[in-house]
């Protein structure tokens, strides 16, 4: 998963960068201003948008209305100072999907983005079940028909990704996009790795293959 | 209900004693001019009876012109427990007669007409001499000189006593009627004519921090008395608001700007703790907690400063005040950002034309001045120069001018730079926070020093990138 944050305070913005690749193995792009939320929001596919309200440059609020009105249909999560209930309603009614009042909780940050993914993606349930297959995202494990598989972080990742778009074909540009973030070199042979070690450990013991080769297309992972 | 608290009780009880005064001075009145008329009118009877008993002497047949006294036509007393006393002095021979009741040891000389009262057996009386009173039974062609009587009649006040009493407990008893339904009068007319000041008092009532709305009753508005209370109201609740608003701006303000240290600082240590980590790790993260700990520090000590100006902007904290160069004030300011400008190769050039003096807290001057200077070095491209110049032509005003040529504010922005929340698009992070909220209200609410005409301190674009304040002027 890729998450966009939007946030001038860099030291807040580090801090919840850091929890969401370290709690959630996300990929994390941060923006310092408005414009820079924008470029970014514009130009890449992320799951969720984690946007402070008070930006320089173009304030939060004009930043949610232009994602809206580009038609993008992100999760937008807002990070405000502000809870007046006015100030809530106009930013539901702009388009934002949550909002968390500072100072929050990182643990609660990260489960409503986490939920804000799921619902984003048309999984309400936090255990993603193809087959005998259950992911648990909360404490990101994986059993298939009751046998717990061992994944690194990566091939977790790029389960957890394609677990969550079942029966669609997902293609290896899609899994870059929103595995690895804005500075990180992308090379879709290094999918192609992880797509193999998952195949092995999951299919391992099991007659039945679940990630299936579109050829020229991508992935799908399907019973 | 005559509490000496108590307006009504107050009113109630002027009247009711204005009212006893007046009954009393009546009952005083009516009593003295009851006797003075009671006792004239027995002074006349008792000089009819007087005359009647003159009538009584006669002259001799023998026409030696002695006379006699014939009591056997003397009128009956009109007291019969205490009759009437008399006695009739003829001229020549003296006493004629005395009546038998006369009082024993009671000598009473002839002489000129003369009343007075007289106390015998414990009875008052009325006495009366009268002289010179000719002998009545003469008859023409008498050869005898005629003579002339003295006569003394003493008559009982008794009576009179009773009916003085008697008007007087009538004018008492009346009085106090009188008194009582003035009482009753005067509490009604005092409820009835404080009633618009109990409908203001339920209305003021309902004003509340939430509702400051006053709605004056109309007989209130009316009432002249209650019109300066009204206004007194009126303009007492707009200060009140006004100060509760700002209170609620302030309080907002400076929950606002703690929310996003305190976010980072939480954020920090639950992003320590969510996982085991090296012992570098913790101590990188505990430093940078001790980082975000000094900026909340910093951002409390200037709310407390700006606690202490609006304490001080509203009297309820002294201060003295110390006349102070505002040229060095800026020269120190300089001094203190000089080092941010060095890093951004920014040069700060200081024009001055010697002391401007001005009484002002010299820090919060410094932290004004702090604050412009050093989002002039930080807005200002790299290499650029940051002009502050304090001049004051004689007799005029002082002007502190800080002007960079960096992103400067937009025209349309200007009219919300002291918007609460605002940040403008020229802003580029946060490291102002805190100030914002001391400067807002700085310029706002501190109150400006003795020699300045200025209510407010404006700030005034002069061009795209820089702002003139002009907050002193000196009479």
């Amino acid at each position: 998963m890729r998450v966009l944050i939007v946030e001038d305070e860099p030291r807040l913005a580090e801090n919840i960068a850091r929890s969401l690749r370290e709690s959630a193995g996300y990929a994390v792009d941060v923006a310092a201003d408005g414009q820079e939320g924008w470029f970014l929001a514009e130009s890449n596919t992320y799951d969720v948008v984690l946007l402070d309200l008070m930006l320089p440059q173009m304030d939060g609020m004009q930043l949610l209305t232009r994602i809206r009105q580009a038609g993008q249909l992100t999760p937008v999560l807002v990070l405000t100072a502000r809870d007046e209930k006015e100030s809530v309603v106009a930013l539901l009614n702009a388009g934002a999907d949550d909002y968390l009042t500072k100072p929050f909780d990182l643990g609660e940050l990260l489960a409503r983005t986490k939920a804000l993914i799921r619902r984003g993606k048309g999984q309400p349930s936090p255990v993603l079940v193809i087959g005998d297959l259950q992911l648990n995202t909360v404490n990101r494990t994986v059993q298939r028909s009751g046998r717990t598989i061992m994944l690194t972080a990566m091939e977790y990742r790029v389960l957890e990704y394609l677990a969550h778009r079942p029966g669609a074909v997902v293609s290896k540009t899609e899994l870059l996009e929103h595995l690895y973030d804005y500075n990180w070199e992308k090379f879709s042979n290094v999918i192609e790795v992880y797509i193999s070690g998952l195949r092995r450990k999951l299919d391992n013991g099991s007659d039945q293959q679940l990630i299936h080769t579109v050829r020229g297309q991508g992935y799908i992972l399907q019973d | 209900m005559l509490r000496s608290k108590s307006i009504k009780g107050r009113l109630i009880a002027t009247v009711v004693v204005s009212q006893a005064l007046l009954a009393a001075g009546l009952l005083f009145a009516g009593v003295f001019y009851t006797r003075r008329r009671l006792v004239s009118t027995l002074d006349a009877g008792l000089q009819a009876r007087a005359m009647s008993v003159a009538a009584l002497v006669r002259y001799t047949e023998d026409a030696s012109g002695n006379v006699y006294f014939d009591d056997s036509l003397m009128p009956r007393s009109l007291d019969p427990d205490h009759p009437d006393f008399f006695a009739v002095w003829t001229e020549r021979s003296g006493l004629l007669t005395r009546s038998s009741n006369w009082p024993a040891g009671l000598e009473i000389p002839a002489g000129p007409d003369l009343h007075w009262d007289l106390t015998w057996a414990h009875v008052t009386y009325r006495v009366w001499r009268i002289s010179h009173v000719p002998v009545l039974d003469r008859e023409e062609g008498q050869s005898f000189r005629p003579q002339d009587l003295t006569i003394v009649y003493a008559a009982p006040l008794i009576q009179v006593h009773e009916q003085v009493r008697a008007a007087g407990v009538f004018i008492a008893l009346a009085s106090l009627a009188l008194l009582g339904a003035t009482f009753l009068l005067a509490l009604y007319g005092i409820r009835r004519g404080l009633l618009p000041l109990q409908r203001l008092a339920k209305q003021a009532a309902l004003v509340s921090a939430h509702n400051w709305e006053l709605r004056l009753p109309t007989d209130a508005e009316e009432t002249t008395e209650l019109r300066p209370l009204t206004q007194s109201m009126i303009t007492m609740l707009a200060r009140l608001e006004r100060s509760f608003v700002q209170q609620r701006e302030f309080l907002g303000n400076a929950a606002h700007e703690l929310k996003t240290p305190v976010a980072v600082l939480k954020s920090t240590l639950q992003s320590l703790l969510h996982r085991p980590r090296s012992s570098e790790e913790y101590r990188a993260g505990v430093q940078e907690s001790l980082e975000d700990l000094g900026r909340l520090e910093r951002l409390l000590q200037w709310m407390l400063r700006l606690a202490r100006a609006e304490q001080w902007a509203h009297g309820a904290l002294r201060r003295d005040i110390e006349l102070i160069d505002i040229t060095e004030t800026c020269e120190e300011a300089v001094e203190r950002i000089r080092s941010l400008a060095q890093s951004r190769h920014t040069r700060i050039h200081l024009a001055t034309n010697g002391k401007v003096l001005f009484r002002a807290d010299p820090e919060d001057l410094q932290l004004v001045w702090q604050n412009l200077l050093e989002n002039a070095v930080r807005y200002s491209s790299e290499g650029g120069v940051v002009e502050v110049a304090v001049t004051r032509t004689d007799g005029g005003p002082a002007r502190i001018i800080f002007e960079d040529h960096g992103v400067g504010i937009p025209a349309d922005e200007l009219p919300h730079v002291f918007e609460r929340f605002y940040r403008g698009a020229w802003v580029s992070h946060r490291e102002s926070a805190g100030r914002s909220v001391w400067w807002n209200h700085y310029c706002r609410k501190c109150p400006q020093p003795r020699h300045t005409h200025d209510r407010r301190t404006p700030v005034e674009r002069q061009q795209l990138n820089s702002y003139w304040l002009h907050p002193f002027r000196f009479s």
